[in-house]
């Protein structure tokens, strides 16, 4: 019997090299994905904490930029102490689930440093991605035509209680609805809302926002002692906000 | 086969670091991004005290719970891991200088790639997509897509989960000759 003596080798699984780089290549690319990322975000505000607030609004050329910040003035709608060392300007899209979060945030940091610090709220309704989110804020400056800052806050706090975000809310039943509730003029409301009277006003804190480095919702600048700026974008935890509001009372 | 390849993987204290480490590196940055601007600003500021440098990133963490949809803080956690656990394979082969696993790698250099991309919060533009593209580009490209540009999140936990298996298939094989079927 003719004993047939098995060839043995290594298995045939050579490697190009360009599989073989595969992986480095991966992380290489993946670390330029978050250089640039993080790039861009850096270049949008060179000034970061360095800037004043009350400096003189300059024409938007460049965005990103901190200073570009409109001076707080009597079309805000501001909750807290007006005066306050620390005031946390808010740009804000009605129909973003983490406004509707960094909402309860504020009032709770609000509620916590009382006359020490004064809450903006500016509007950032991101039409591509929030249809009715225009509309909505047109609706709360409706409210304050009415009733002042305080239906303002009023009619905003009672939406975010009562909406569910991402442009679920039928808008034709609910922000009359809510009208009624902190009794307001229903046929001027719905007169006003109808009008295109705030459109310009929100489309210039829609720019004001981009302006200053907004990229997403909720966006914030903190304006503490001596107009130092700080930006803080998202819905940051509660402990991280008051960490920041304590940072910017020291002026640091 | 996967638990024997993690087994003798990560029974080498030096693999369990290395891949906490990237894992670690991967999340911090998912929950950073938004605040990159502010965190550098902060951690070079000499007037600001070294708490604050060290305990404001850190409590940036907890971001994961109020600036993420439950899905997105899913998959960032996820990719996070099987990326520490895709490097800490992948170098482990390296240094044994064997056979390197042609599909593993491959799709794990994808999955890698695509979860990048779709890290952060969809809902909302701040998504690396988003900072890529530029503001108004990166919110157009992401409201065409049904989850908001979770899928590229979706898309990397599956391509790194293939990958991961692929890896410790290859490395759970036992270093032998084979037979070439052909000649039998």
């Amino acid at each position: 019997m003719e004993h047939h003596e098995h060839e043995t080798k290594m298995p045939e699984t050579t490697v190009a090299p360009a599989t073989t780089l595969s992986m480095p290549i991966a992380i290489v690319i993946a670390g330029v994905l978050i250089a640039g990322a993080i790039f861009l975000g850096l270049r949008g505000n060179s000034s970061s904490v360095a800037g004043t607030a009350q400096q003189p609004q300059q024409v938007a050329q460049a965005t990103g930029d901190l200073k570009q910040m409109k001076p707080i003035a009597g079309d805000d709608h501001i909750r807290g102490n007006p005066n306050a060392q620390v005031k946390i300007v808010e740009y804000s899209d009605m129909e973003c689930p983490f406004c509707k979060r960094f909402h309860e945030t504020l009032k709770q940091a609000t509620a916590e440093y009382g006359d020490q610090i004064a809450w903006v709220y500016r509007h950032f309704p991101l039409d591509q991605l929030h249809s009715k989110a225009r509309k909505e804020a047109v609706a709360t400056e409706c409210a304050a035509e009415q009733g002042g800052n305080t239906a303002f806050w009023k009619y905003m706090d009672r939406w975010f209680e009562l909406t569910p975000s991402n442009n679920q809310t039928d808008i034709d039943t609910v922000l009359p609805q809510i009208a009624k509730e902190i009794e307001l003029d229903e046929a001027k409301f719905t007169s006003c809302l109808a009008s295109k009277k705030y459109d310009a006003h929100i489309e210039e804190n829609v720019q004001n926002a981009t302006a200053t480095g907004g990229n997403g919702t909720p966006w914030s600048i903190v304006v503490g002692k001596n107009g130092k700026q700080y930006p803080l974008s998202g819905a940051q935890p509660i402990e991280a906000v008051k960490q920041l509001i304590d940072l910017a009372k020291q002026g640091k | 086969m996967i638990k024997n390849a993690f087994k003798e993987v990560f029974r080498h204290p030096s693999y369990l670091i290395l891949s906490g480490a990237v894992a670690l590196l991967i999340f911090a940055f998912a929950v950073w991004l938004p605040n990159i601007r502010l965190l550098l600003s902060l951690v070079t500021d000499p007037t600001v005290p070294i708490s604050v440098k060290v305990s404001f990133p850190i409590r940036l963490f907890e971001s994961i719970t109020t600036n993420f949809t439950t899905l997105s803080a899913s998959y960032t956690i996820v990719i996070a891991l099987l990326t520490g656990i895709n490097v800490a394979l992948f170098v482990y082969y390296v240094r044994k200088q064997r056979q390197l696993a042609q599909g593993g790698l491959t799709i794990g250099s994808v999955g890698i790639v695509s979860g990048i991309v779709g890290m952060g919060c969809a809902a909302c533009g701040f998504l690396i997509l988003t900072s890529l593209l530029g503001t108004a580009g990166g919110i157009g490209v992401i409201a065409l897509l049904p989850l908001r540009g979770g899928e590229f999140g979706i898309l990397g936990v599956i391509l790194l989960g293939i990958a991961t298996y692929l890896l410790a298939k290859q490395i759970s094989k036992p270093m032998v000759c084979e037979v070439p079927i052909t000649n039998l």
